[in-house]
């Protein structure tokens, strides 16, 4: 049953870019997207810091060249970073094999919702937020605009979203349900998620510090990433070229609190463990850990202790790159899976910014600055609400 | 191919599928056009500390698997899937206005924490310390097919029991805007639901939870046999097509159905595709409806699951379901044909065990 499962496109938009190779230039050169904020309507835009995507929604619309009204940013910049997975990829999807989008998203249309929310019940107008609030609604614009698609669903594990698509993709393929899949998550910043994540004081003011011993929270993002992911059967039918290898995954529950991780980081380590199971690798071989580093104090510290507790006194090279994106939410599994293959394709730790004193509990000290080595397999951690934690594992091809 | 046992249900609906006796003998109308869920008293299921602070459609989902962990009398899964559209909507809207209402000032984050669309899931997880595979799918008229197309592949791949549950709530201003937006109709219509000339559904929520199991057990009320989604399809030809493969896979044809419980929503616009198939079903099959007593949400096709097993655990087809005279002689296979604005469409299969 099990056929190997590949990465053979890669397509994002952040605050580091606008599509793949604007990302690896500003991931290259250690410049952040996190600064200002321009786009979205707080009264606290003064006040924080945000990873924005530096286009307007009129500019998304051009880019993504459909001027339909109900689109909202959630799905103008998941379809142009599928867009450009598919089109990295060099799939044809009428070529009659079976193609999936499997997409995540937290927030879904809420950008657009908040905006208009209270205009709903006094005029006629707007009345498009309706359909294009939920989650659903850019995994099927994503799969018209892709077009062919024979299967579609989407799903919302906060945090870890994206991780769990790319998982599914991966299961389905082996399981011989679907070909290939286009597989990854999407969230627009919204004042929703902002001030959800202010109430609960997880928003660092300053640049977000991740696994630094003074870290004082996270730095909100947006973006969307997605891969494509090909059982070897279909890929050698086309003779396409693979960029990575998906070798493990896992997902468990950290079934400690609704919002916080377990001090010991019990689900963690138990996602990392068995990914590791899955691809029969010892921890010794793996060759660098992009880590769900957040930036805020329970994360790290949590994260931290599961990697000690799976690596003991071997922790690999490890960094966070969300001192560059932001927290991107659904979408950050997906983009820092992005940020893995680029990792692997071109010998390269990306730096964990930002950091200067390691956490006194454990003593971790990431990658500060940008590391040229051989990189053969690639671990990705992402977690979030609900105590849902996933790892997935990349390997050079 | 792996199937999968049902060997506990819990179903919060429009209807008294709370009761374990009640079946469909008594019958709640829509309120105009929506229904509301009746809800049962949370406290025989849920720990007062926790009810306090959750949301509807969390105690509806807590409670209905609750209630299905019960009747399967286990003490432990090996996995939690949960299917929503909108998830927790009531708190998801709470915040929403707060921030609206107070300039974004004087928050309180209990309703942003439980805003997540997997707060049901990770509940459950949470109650249950199950460290181990939770999922929550939110697409449409997909998230509670999907719940159903992962328990499968999770059994091939060595678990042994997992809990499903869709879960939908609705909220006053949820009605008001989609009523403004002319989605609804009134139920009484002087048409049966599946013959509909106008649009408009009653929209309405709900929850149903089940336990499925790998292996057969004494406690096995039906079986679970596939689960196929169709996004888009085209024309009624193209769904018959592909509903032939689907039953072709399973070595069935239509004539070997004893009913097709069909996804009719009463607007004619979403039901199109079905009613042009009907006449087929009819011919071939036993016709049955579902949405003239649980309304239309994204996960209706839960309630039809939970209607389904009990019919295949009755041996009858309830007169309020049927839409001809036509009666079943045994029961042993079910399908489900759902549908979802015309666009979602799945089939269910569930067999006698």
């Amino acid at each position: 049953m099990s056929q190997r499962v590949y990465i053979t496109g890669l397509g994002m938009i952040s605050a580091i870019g606008n599509n793949v190779p604007e990302s690896f230039l500003s991931l290259s050169q250690s410049k952040t997207g996190i600064g200002k904020i321009n786009h979205l309507t707080t009264r606290y835009k003064d006040e924080f810091l945000a990873g924005e995507i530096k286009l307007s929604n009129a500019e998304l619309a051009d880019l993504v060249k459909d001027n339909n009204p109900a689109l909202n940013r959630n799905s103008y910049i998941a379809m142009l970073a599928a867009k450009e997975a598919v089109l990295n990829s060099g799939i044809d999807t009428k070529d009659g094999l079976r193609t999936g989008v499997i997409s995540s998203t937290t927030v879904a249309g809420m950008s657009k919702t908040e905006l208009y929310y209270k205009e709903l019940f006094e005029k006629d107008e707007h009345l498009d937020v309706l359909d294009t609030h939920d989650c659903g609604d850019s995994t099927e614009r994503i799969a018209d605009y892709i077009g062919n698609v024979d299967y579609v669903t989407t799903i919302s594990t906060a945090c870890s979203s994206a991780a769990n698509a790319i998982m599914l993709g991966c299961r389905m393929i082996k399981h011989g349900q679907l070909d290939r899949v286009v597989v990854g998550g999407v969230d627009a910043l919204s004042k929703f998620t902002f001030n959800g994540f202010n109430t609960l004081m997880i928003l660092d003011r300053e640049w977000c510090k991740p696994f630094d011993e003074n870290r004082k929270g996270l730095n909100l993002g947006e973006g969307a990433a997605f891969v494509v992911i090909e059982g070897e059967n279909a890929l050698n039918l086309r003779k396409g070229k693979p960029l990575a290898e998906v070798i493990g995954y896992a997902n468990t529950n950290d079934a400690y609190h609704q919002t916080a991780s377990s001090p010991e980081g019990y689900g963690a380590t138990m996602a990392i463990q068995q990914a590791l199971g899955m691809s029969g690798l010892k921890p010794t071989d793996i060759d660098y850990i992009n880590m769900h580093g957040t930036g805020t104090p329970n994360n790290d510290l949590s994260e931290s202790k599961a990697t000690i507790a799976v690596f003991g006194n071997q922790v690999p090279k490890f960094s966070s790159t969300k001192a560059f994106t932001g927290h991107t939410l659904a979408a950050a599994a997906s983009i820092e899976a992005v940020i893995s293959v680029l990792s692997l394709q071109n010998s390269m730790i990306f730096p964990n910014l930002n950091f200067t004193t390691p956490i006194i509990e454990t003593g971790l000290i990431p990658e500060t600055t940008l590391l040229h080595t051989p990189l053969n397999t690639i671990l990705s951690n992402s977690f979030g609400f609900g105590g849902n934690c996933s790892s997935l594992l990349f390997k050079k091809v | 191919m792996v199937k999968a046992y049902i060997n506990g249900t819990g179903c919060i609906s429009p209807q008294n599928s709370i009761d374990s006796e009640w079946f469909f003998d008594t019958i709640n109308p829509a309120k105009g056009d929506y229904f509301d869920a009746i809800e049962p008293s949370y406290k025989e299921f849920i720990a007062p500390n926790l009810l306090r602070r959750m949301g509807r459609a969390i105690k509806m989902g807590v409670a209905a698997g609750n209630i299905a962990i019960k009747q399967a009398d286990i003490q432990k899964v090996d996995g939690i899937i949960t299917g929503t559209g909108l998830g927790c909507f009531e708190d998801s809207e709470r915040f929403l206005l707060a921030i609206l209402n107070n300039d974004e000032q004087f928050l309180t984050p209990t309703s942003f924490i439980q805003s997540t669309h997997n707060t049901v899931g990770s509940q459950i997880a949470l109650i249950m310390k199950c460290h181990d595979y939770n999922f929550t799918y939110v697409h449409r008229g997909f998230s509670f097919e999907s719940t159903l197309q992962d328990a499968l592949m999770l059994f091939e791949e060595g678990k042994e029991t997992i809990l499903v549950g869709g879960i939908e709530e609705h909220t006053p201003n949820f009605i008001i805007l989609n009523r403004k937006a002319h989605k609804f109709q009134e139920q009484n219509t002087g048409l049966p639901i599946w013959r509909s000339k106008t649009p408009g559904i009653q929209m309405s929520e709900g929850t149903a939870f089940f336990v499925l199991n790998k292996t057969k057990t004494e406690k096995s009320l039906a079986s679970l046999d596939g689960i196929q989604t169709l996004y888009k399809p085209k024309t009624a030809a193209d769904i018959l097509a592909k509903l032939i493969s689907f039953l072709k896979i399973h070595n069935l044809s239509l004539t070997d159905i004893d009913v097709t419980l069909m996804g009719f929503s009463g607007d004619a616009n979403f039901d199109s595709r079905l009613q042009e198939l009907l006449p087929t079903i009819e011919k071939e099959s036993v016709a049955a409806c579902y949405k003239n007593v649980c309304g239309e949400y994204h996960t209706a096709s839960a309630f039809a699951m939970w209607t389904a097993t009990k019919i295949i655990e009755r041996q009858m087809l309830p007169k309020v379901l049927s839409v001809s005279d036509k009666k079943p002689s045994g029961i042993k296979h079910v399908l489900i044909i759902n549908q979802y604005l015309g666009i979602n469409y799945s089939f269910t299969l569930l067999s006698q065990c």
